[in-house]
């Protein structure tokens, strides 16, 4: 099977593994979100305040800029537990921007144009397939997320002119984990719902309302039955609590609206439990063709 | 051994029983599969990669347990499947090589085979353009390129010329030959066109209702039904019939010349010449009927009714 001879001829050289199966899935996805110049777009966009950060870090840790700035400035950017959490919140909420672009490129194209019965004619499982896709998004979503969080952390840790690194390590762990737990829920979350929608443009807009409408949902609850636990279906209040506690931040919320830990995560757990269900159902579908 | 091996393979869907009790053994270097709508074909394909577990019995392909050896059987399969199935807005070598190199090739023999693959089918000229805009033979075509871009040892084609124009089916019926002839890859085609499987296959198996109806050597099942034959003769017709009624012809006599045999496997059609020669008998037609796909498929579809599951024509 050579150009020039027009034949066929068998394959007779190396074969991959089999997890190598899983990292093609992932590098074909990643090249599909790349594709699009708005996801470049989004992505310069979501890196400038990691450089707004970056300069408070500066002024801070600079004793012209601290001189400058005077006393009650220098209290005023203090760069603590609180400060890394604002970073964080902030990268996370332009990660749900990013999933939401990227999500559907990954997975509506192969159900719209029903690629999935050729694709998993090669030995690739269910399974391999989906976290191929995962592996692509989560990889894009750390490049927002803890991946400028944790240079900045590096960044405070090498010049603070105290010794800071080793008695605040705990925002450097809670910074990775508190990022890793919402990109892992958002890549679900991005996946299952792309799955079951043809068109992407209204992929983007139901991972959107995926996060914000139960919230309002979760707002009439608890304004109705006078009851805190309405909040656990407002993502945003939950995922500001679980960051804050992570990072050994003070909690900013009402006391009598705090929700335990424990709860906030089983809320996750089944979240994740629910868009896996959901993902398995429609790929599970789509992988035959029916005849 | 034979290339698929079924036995009592049962698979149900949902609360529906679509295969059951499959037994045969499928050996021919291309294989069809045959059967009215909802007889199994699919389910059966689906099955043989290890889609659908078998509720009972085995299936074997290659000697391996389709469900449990799923991944190893999938790496030796090229499948083609009967719907639009691609990504489209992926160039054709793009996408041929995305699906090599799921297979399991590496990265630079799969481009390398994909460009081969492309070339091979004809859509050299075309395999940068993105998929969406080929026509439909040559999305055809485009899938049959990535099914063999890996080398696989067993060719699944689902329908190979749905919908194709009479040249685009000429021209994948003629690539079809062609890979049966290069001997290195096997077929196993499901079509509902039953010429496409009498031009391209040796063996056929036919599903009805999820049972086998029949499964046969195409070339065998002829050269058994060639006993039954038709002349034309002037002279002396009826001393001719007599003399080879003394062969140990069955034969009866029609009004002007025309003469119905069925000879006996021993006798040659050379052996009639003779005759006729000694005989002055002028053979002016002579018609040897061959049992044709069509007849076997409809003799199947007749007789599954009253046939055990697993029926040898």
């Amino acid at each position: 099977m050579s150009i020039y001879k027009l034949n066929y001829r068998p394959y007779a050289g190396n074969v991959t593994p089999l997890w190598m199966r899983i990292v093609v899935l992932a590098r074909y996805g990643l090249a599909e979100a790349w594709s699009s110049k708005f996801t470049i777009g989004l992505l310069v966009f979501s890196l400038l305040p990691p450089i707004v950060f970056l300069l408070i870090i500066y002024l801070t840790n600079n004793p012209l800029a601290r001189a400058l700035i005077g006393a009650g400035g220098s209290k005023a950017l203090a760069i603590d537990a609180s400060f890394f959490a604002i970073i964080l919140q902030v990268q996370c909420w332009l990660a749900l921007a990013l999933a939401s672009w990227v999500a559907p490129r990954l997975i509506t194209f192969d159900l719209a144009d029903n690629v999935l019965p050729i694709l998993l004619s090669h030995p690739v499982t269910r399974f391999g397939y989906v976290l191929g896709k995962f592996v692509a998004l989560m990889s894009v979503l750390s490049l927002v997320t803890w991946i400028p969080a944790l240079l900045l952390f590096v960044y405070e840790g090498y010049t603070s002119p105290v010794p800071w690194f080793a008695s605040n390590l705990q925002i450097g762990i809670g910074l990775l984990a508190g990022a890793m737990i919402w990109i892992t829920f958002l890549s679900i979350l991005g996946l299952a719902l792309s799955s079951w929608v043809k068109w992407r443009v209204v992929a983007t807009g139901i991972i959107f309302a995926a996060v914000f409408v139960p919230a309002g949902v979760g707002a009439i609850v608890s304004g109705v039955l006078r009851t805190k636990w309405g909040l656990l279906l407002n993502l945003p209040v939950m995922m500001s609590l679980l960051w804050r506690r992570i990072l050994g931040a003070p909690d900013v919320i009402r006391q009598d609206f705090n929700l335990p830990t424990n709860s906030i995560i089983v809320m996750l757990v089944l979240g994740c439990l629910l868009f896996v269900a959901m993902l398995n159902a429609r790929i599970r579908a789509r992988e035959v063709v029916k005849g | 051994m034979g290339i698929i091996e079924l036995d009592g393979l049962e698979v149900r869907l949902g609360n529906r029983t679509v295969l059951n009790g499959l037994t045969g053994t499928l050996r021919g270097q291309s294989i069809g599969l045959l059967g009215p709508n909802g007889a199994g074909k699919s389910t059966l394909i689906n099955t043989l990669l290890g889609f659908h577990r078998p509720l009972k019995g085995t299936a074997r392909v290659f000697g391996l347990d389709v469900y449990r050896d799923r991944a190893k059987i999938r790496g030796a399969i090229g499948y083609m499947p009967e719907n639009d199935s691609f990504i489209g807005n992926m160039s054709g070598v793009r996408f041929v090589r995305y699906m090599a190199e799921l297979a399991g090739l590496p990265p630079a023999e799969a481009l390398e085979r994909a460009h081969e693959s492309l070339f091979y089918v004809g859509l050299g000229e075309v395999r940068y353009r993105k998929v969406n805009s080929y026509s439909l033979g040559m999305k055809q075509l485009i899938k049959l390129a990535q099914a063999l871009a890996h080398g696989p040892k067993l060719l699944v084609l689902d329908e190979p010329t749905n919908g194709l124009d009479p040249m685009a089916r000429q021209r994948m019926i003629e690539l079809i030959k062609e890979i049966r002839k290069e001997g290195s890859v096997r077929l196993l085609i499901s079509s509902h066109l039953l010429r496409d499987i009498d031009e391209v296959c040796d063996e056929v198996l036919i599903l009805k209702s999820g049972r086998i109806a029949a499964l046969c050597n195409i070339e065998e099942e002829r050269r058994s039904n060639r006993s039954f034959m038709e002349l034309e003769t002037v002279g002396a017709t009826e001393k001719f019939s007599v003399s080879i009624r003394g062969l140990g012809c069955e034969c009866a006599v029609f009004p002007g010349g025309r003469i119905k045999l069925v000879i006996p496997d021993n006798i040659e059609v050379r052996d009639l010449y003779v005759i006729a020669s000694e005989q002055g008998v002028q053979i002016r037609r002579m018609h040897q009927r061959r049992d044709s796909l069509e007849d076997i498929f409809l003799r199947a579809m007749d007789n599954e009714a009253e046939r055990p599951a697993h029926v040898n024509l």
